[in-house]
């Protein structure tokens, strides 16, 4: 199966989850869909656990997609996602490292995961082992001071394990970033702390790819993916409300049908 | 106290493959041994926080002892949210070494002051909370951190404070009885302890004797240990460089509010509110009723009941 087909499968899963737990943050979970089915299924390496590369969803509450990528590779169970939310369920809003495996490290509240990923990196360079981390951060998430502390921090440590993902779908809790603050330029503003950027549109699966694999170049890496707030299904894409709305039975049966009508390359 | 725990630390564990440690910036010179010796051992995370504690708990999630030093409030205040998350929730084995508890900067001013800081520390869950009366204490406390399987917060004065303990060696998790005594229990811990036995002293020299409990681990707190030590005795009187509303003292009123006790509890500690008066140490315990002879007039009070 092609990334597109498993990104397309992710959003239904995801779809499916937010129905049935009638529970916010389905724009955000769609958002990063293509990040999380490319790196999943083409860059993450998990075939020996133990050794394992580490992946953490630092925009924490967009938890569903990350449940829908464990499922999909076999690392969670479908009786896990289909308690998502639920009363008594496995999985809650909001990342617990302690819920099931493949959850690397507890993350919801903003601009925590990110920096547990800079100490993980680190460490593991530190005992010389071969285990790279990938990070996706929100961009209304890099407006927390520790981003920044972090950013600063980590660029000369000579971090060649670590890339940070940022899913730059330019839409959080009350609007635009840049409405909001002097948000851009953003690739400036990582430049200047030390960092090598990429710029991709983050719905390109082969341009996201490259990315993810551009060598070393003596600076920690991150690509500012371009993305659309929930990508996948026309009426939720680009639009604040999905940010909160519950996906009704009639929201998900129009979801679905797109999805399902979606022309995959 | 301090370079007791810190020289233990360096002295017993550093060579250990994955002993680390962190500094925000602070102890200057203090560290220096540990870096020469270890270079790879110690990192100064700078004036940032909320990435050192991040970053501390990433570490820990790799599999290394992380040891993140700084004064008292930026090592749990302002990263309160870090400390919780980070390395609480995800139950990571960082110690938290605060220096500067209660008002040991005086008269540094209020924003380095640590008076609510065991309030802030026993919200959460997992954390071990030890606040060594002397260096012999905070050679346990070392000992006992390095071998925790918890995160841990070890609660320091400066330094120059005596050895208060006749014994080397004892269990740090357990409240212990200093000296024996009838009538009236102090008990008490951190860096109050040297006003706690000057006033022991006055006392003796007047022929009372108070029982002297210090309770170097404040979560959790053994209580039913300490309810032993104290079965014979009419008064406790915790004393504390601390809110007097939310320490020792506050944890001690829970506890006895879910048991029967024979003693009456009494609390010395600092009065809730932010302090402006510009004091010594000294200056500043005797504004707030803490001095050797406020805790000499208290027992001499209750002694007569």
């Amino acid at each position: 199966m092609k990334t597109m087909d498993q990104a397309n499968e992710l959003r239904k899963i995801i779809i499916e989850m937010a129905n049935k737990s009638q529970s916010a943050h389905v724009g955000s979970a769609l958002s990063c869909v293509d990040i999380l089915a490319v790196l999943y299924h083409k860059i993450l390496r998990l075939s020996n656990w133990d050794e394992r590369d580490i992946f953490i969803l630092s925009k924490g509450q967009a938890a569903m997609a990350l449940y829908a990528a464990l499922y999909q590779k076999g690392i969670i169970e479908k009786k896990h996602i289909d308690s998502y939310y639920l009363d008594g369920g496995f999985l809650p809003g909001h990342l617990d490292r302690f819920s099931v495996p493949g959850v690397e490290v507890s993350a919801g509240s903003l601009g925590h995961g990110f920096n547990i990923g800079l100490g993980m990196a680190y460490a593991y360079k530190q005992k010389k082992i071969d285990r790279h981390v990938y990070i996706v951060l929100g961009d209304g998430e890099s407006q927390e001071g520790s981003i920044w502390e972090g950013a600063m921090f980590s660029a000369d440590l000579g971090l060649d394990n670590l890339t940070v993902i940022m899913d730059y779908n330019n839409l959080q809790g009350y609007g635009r970033a840049k409405e909001i603050c002097h948000f851009e330029p953003v690739r400036d503003k990582w430049e200047a702390f030390g960092w090598s950027v990429i710029e991709v549109d983050g719905h390109d699966h082969a341009q996201l790819e490259i990315a993810l694999r551009a060598e070393y170049s003596g600076k920690p890496k991150i690509i500012i993916a371009k993305t659309v707030k929930g990508k996948g299904v026309s009426f939720m894409e680009d639009q604040l409300v999905w940010h909160y709305y519950m996906v009704t039975d009639e929201i998900k049966e129009k979801a679905f049908l797109e999805l399902s009508e979606t022309v995959l390359s | 106290m301090r370079n007791t725990f810190i020289e233990t630390l360096i002295k017993t564990h550093s060579s250990h493959k994955d002993f680390f440690m962190l500094s925000g910036d602070a102890g200057l010179g203090l560290f220096e041994g540990l870096q020469k010796q270890y270079p790879n051992k110690f990192k100064n995370m700078g004036i940032a926080e909320q990435n050192a504690i991040g970053f501390a708990a990433g570490m820990g999630l790799v599999g290394f002892k992380v040891y993140v030093y700084n004064i008292i409030p930026f090592v749990l205040y302002r990263c309160y949210e870090q400390v919780r998350n980070d390395i609480c929730y995800q139950n990571i084995p960082v110690v938290l070494i605060g220096v500067g508890s209660g008002v040991t900067y005086a008269p540094a001013g209020m924003t380095h002051y640590s008076v609510e800081d065991l309030a802030l520390a026993r919200t959460l869950p997992n954390l071990k909370i030890i606040s060594p009366i002397d260096p012999i204490e905070a050679r346990l406390a070392a000992e006992y951190s390095f071998t925790s399987d918890s995160p841990t917060y070890i609660r320091l004065a400066k330094r120059g404070e005596p050895n208060i303990h006749e014994r080397e060696k004892f269990d740090i998790t357990k409240p212990q009885l200093i000296k024996d005594g009838k009538e009236v229990a102090i008990v008490f811990h951190g860096s109050i302890a040297d006003d706690v036995m000057k006033a022991a002293e006055i006392l003796k020299s007047k022929n009372i004797h108070p029982k002297l409990i210090s309770i170097p681990m404040l979560q959790p707190l053994d209580f039913g240990s300490l309810c032993k030590m104290t079965d014979d005795v009419k008064h406790v009187v915790v004393v504390e460089e601390h809110f007097e509303n939310s320490g020792l003292g506050n944890i001690l009123m829970q506890a006895c509010m879910a048991t029967t006790v024979a003693w009456k509890l009494h609390v010395m500690g600092i009065p809730y509110g932010f302090i402006h008066a510009v004091h010594s140490i000294t200056g500043l315990r005797k504004r707030f009723g803490l001095s050797a002879e406020h805790i000499v007039d208290n027992v001499m009070r209750l002694e007569k009941k």
